[in-house]
């Protein structure tokens, strides 16, 4: 009796306490973080601490230490606080992170709608027009890099409107690396078309090695070969579109279809690493460089070689299908954006136009890196795996080819395409079907967008 | 599962029966007191005086434990992306928990997992109960101990552990392949079919040390002579398990199997680590769901009503067990 009657008031008190709550709707309001106030490049005089949040570890963080002593020495005012986390750590919290205001005064923010887009609708991040106006950015960036962090300030539009990031002078590509040296044992040239490739790979299985090193088990990673192939079918111009949701493409414009057909046709042909399906991300990696395989479709930047692996590994964006024209997603390896909250943005401005010089860029050579926006830079020599990943990216430059990342199209793609993956392979679903999926994520999250 | 959760689990039991006792006693107290219209104020003095003692705790409490829980419950009658200003959408969360075939699909792979995650551990313990509880022989303390090991290691770890196992090269195929049963050898973790029994498996290694060691402690409670006259009277192991054995473990059934389906349902960080609901979606489960949308694709509401529904069905599912058990004993 008494029970029941305890259990009663709690849900009339929780009743109660849920509807006062309800009057006050969770998040702030929408501030406008437009740079109203003077900007000035001038940073000199009071001494200022900037904190800044990245998830580089490991090589990558010796390249950020390295650009940051370069950027303190001539400004020597500043001092930067470096805070270091694993990406999904950054990730996870960095909308918590950028609305206090002793949280970091620049971060880096991932593309896509997921975390800048929604960040930049919020306010937390400055809108860094007018700054770009003082440094050139706009101009000096080319268009498919400075499209890739705009938005617009109401947060609906991507690929357009006011800048909200810089990139860092250091690129990352999705691309096909072959093993040189297992290529010369069987006499084979090195690709540049997809019919080369498969020529290639069809004479290593027959020889009894393996094509592709590849597993399907990490849903994300999986998808790294799919989307390459996608850049061999379709125009840039259509995938940008499709991706910034410009204008009304369809997912089958995007080559998706042909790209899950001819994966379908290698895994069948047993290309791929024995036991894909359940074969890790990091193991096939593994594989690919320790020489268990000839091919890897890739990043660029997350394969580890030695140096000797260096002389025997190469890099190479294969042409288009039926054309001389290269195409490739590639972006900066990451983006940075200013807090609204930080106090001193005009010297945080100052380290975002620095990350994007050539310093940084040639730092980024120097440590194995592909760099950005730079092409006049000094290749150290005995490494020339990233001279092929140079070549390449040059020739991406030479024909503006760069696409953006297909997963940055809505916040679940990655996800939707990676499992639909797995079902390809497994003969639940056809290509078209996958593609389908695709277009079912992408309208749903559209219809939401618009909404608001 | 989590291993903590695990872990905090002898807590909760030894929780319980505290509460119910002191809740006896306040009964007791105000029944007492029923026929006087007003208290002595040394009664009155010792009720703030019990009341002070436990704010502390209180305020504790509702700070961590309550005030979130409110919070969810008004975060699930919002679409929020968690930083913007939030849209009314009512009980919309809570209509497309059970509208969406995601989540439906996650519910059912649930089911599997309770299976996996309970029934089976709960059986096997019994059974190994019954053994080390019977004959006391020679090294039954070391067996016990290996079979508790699981539950001391970080579910991280287990997870980890068990991806190897699984691997398409791993020790689970070499053997199979060793003994000739090569044709079975597959990709447990990657196959459509075969990903959600082989988590499940795992589940199953982790709960049966927790769920033997508490049948176990509760055997050793059972007296004697009632074995002992069972005996006499000629009953063989299957008659004495099902005459005094299963019956003795009532209680420490119910509280294992809250413990478990519980577990089961807040499914996570097994299936995060080893397929992340992959392949396809063959083993996603509603915790998965939530992490993903209050943290990869922000949408906090729905995260909240998701998180809020499985509290509810985790507290049903408590107070169903509870009550069954209860009913048994009197």
């Amino acid at each position: 009796m008494l029970k029941k009657r305890h259990l009663m008031g709690a849900a009339v008190l929780c009743v109660g306490v849920v509807l006062g709550l309800a009057a006050c709707a969770p998040g702030g309001s929408t501030t406008d973080a437009s740079t109203s106030r003077a900007v000035s490049k001038d940073v000199s005089g009071k001494d200022v601490t900037l904190k800044i949040l990245d998830f580089w570890q490991g090589e990558e963080g010796k390249w950020m230490d390295a650009v940051i002593r370069d950027f303190e020495k001539q400004h020597p005012n500043i001092t930067i606080k470096r805070t270091t986390q694993d990406w999904g750590q950054v990730m996870n919290t960095l909308n918590l992170r950028l609305a206090d205001p002793n949280g970091p005064d620049i971060a880096l923010v991932n593309n896509g709608w997921q975390s800048m887009g929604t960040l930049a609708k919020a306010g937390r991040i400055l809108n860094l027009d007018a700054y770009s106006d003082l440094y050139g950015w706009k101009k000096e960036f080319p268009d498919t890099i400075s499209r890739q962090v705009e938005f617009s300030s109401d947060g609906k539009q991507m690929g357009t409107g006011s800048l909200y990031a810089t990139p860092a002078a250091r690129s990352s590509l999705i691309g096909l690396y072959y093993n040189k040296a297992m290529l010369d044992r069987l006499d084979l040239p090195v690709p540049t078309t997809l019919a080369d490739f498969e020529r290639d790979a069809a004479a290593v299985k027959a020889a009894g090695g393996v094509p592709l090193a590849y597993g399907s088990q990490d849903k994300g990673s999986s998808t790294a070969i799919l989307f390459a192939l996608q850049n061999l079918y379709a125009p840039a111009e259509k995938i940008g579109d499709f991706v910034y949701s410009s204008g009304d493409v369809p997912i089958t414009d995007t080559g998706i279809v042909q790209a899950a057909e001819d994966v379908k046709k290698w895994a069948d042909a047993g290309w791929f690493t024995p036991d894909y399906p359940g074969i890790q991300y990091a193991d096939a990696q593994n594989d690919f460089v320790s020489g268990k395989a000839a091919f890897r479709f890739e990043y660029t930047g997350s394969l580890q070689f030695s140096e000797d692996q260096k002389r025997t590994f190469g890099y190479v964006q294969l042409a288009q299908v039926g054309g001389e024209q290269v195409v490739g997603t590639g972006a900066a390896a990451a983006n940075l954006s200013i807090s609204s909250k930080s106090k001193n943005p005009d010297a945080a401005a100052a380290f975002l136009d620095f990350m994007a010089s050539k310093a940084a860029a040639q730092h980024a050579v120097d440590h194995g890196f592909l760099p950005l926006l730079h092409s006049d830079l000094t290749i150290p020599s005995g490494n020339p795996e990233l001279a092929s990943e140079i070549t390449a990216q040059r020739q991406l430059d030479e024909d503006n080819g760069y696409t953006p990342y297909f997963d940055w199209s809505t916040p679940t793609m990655l996800d939707t395409i990676g499992g639909q993956l797995q079902q390809l392979y497994a003969g639940q679903v056809t290509p078209q079907q996958l593609a389908d999926a695709g277009q079912k994520d992408y309208d749903t999250f559209q219809a939401q967008r618009t909404k608001g | 599962m989590a291993s903590s959760e695990l872990v905090q689990r002898p807590e909760v039991a030894a929780a319980a029966p505290v509460a119910t006792r002191r809740l006896g006693r306040a009964e007791g107290a105000r029944a007492d007191r029923r026929p006087r219209p007003t208290l002595s104020p040394r009664v009155r003095r010792r009720r703030w005086l019990g009341l002070a003692y436990a704010a502390p705790a209180l305020v504790a409490y509702g700070f961590v434990v309550l005030a979130p829980i409110l919070q969810s419950v008004d975060y699930s009658l919002y679409s929020w992306n968690g930083v913007t200003t939030a849209t009314w959408v009512g009980l919309g969360n809570y209509v497309s928990f059970f509208t969406d075939p995601a989540l439906l699909e996650s519910l059912w792979h649930v089911c599997v997992l309770i299976v996996f995650f309970a029934l089976l551990p709960i059986a096997l313990g019994l059974i190994s109960a019954a053994m080390l509880g019977r004959a006391r022989q020679r090294g039954a303390g070391v067996y016990r101990w290996v079979l508790f090991l699981p539950q001391v290691l970080t579910s991280v770890v287990v997870a980890v552990i068990w991806k190897r196992i699984y691997g398409p090269d791993g020790p689970l195929n070499s053997t199979l392949r060793a003994i000739g049963l090569g044709d079975l050898a597959k990709n447990w973790l990657g196959d459509f079919t075969w990903a959600l029994p082989a988590l499940g498996v795992i589940g199953t290694w982790t709960a049966l040390g927790f769920c033997m060691v508490l049948f176990v402690a509760g055997v050793a409670a059972i007296p004697v002579e009632l074995y002992e006259q069972a005996r006499i009277d000629g009953a063989g192991p299957v008659r004495e398990f099902f005459a005094i054995t299963l019956p003795g473990l009532r209680g420490q059934v119910a509280v294992a199997l809250t413990l478990t389906v519980t577990g089961a349902l807040r499914a996570f960080d097994l299936v995060w680590i080893t397929t992340q609901g992959g392949p396809g979606t063959s083993t996603t489960t509603p915790a998965l769901l939530l992490y993903r949308k209050a943290f990869l694709n922000p949408d906090v509401g729905m995260a909240a009503a998701i998180g809020i529904v499985i509290a509810a069905v985790c507290l049903l599912v408590a107070l169903f067990i509870n009550r069954l058990s209860d009913e048994k004993d009197a």
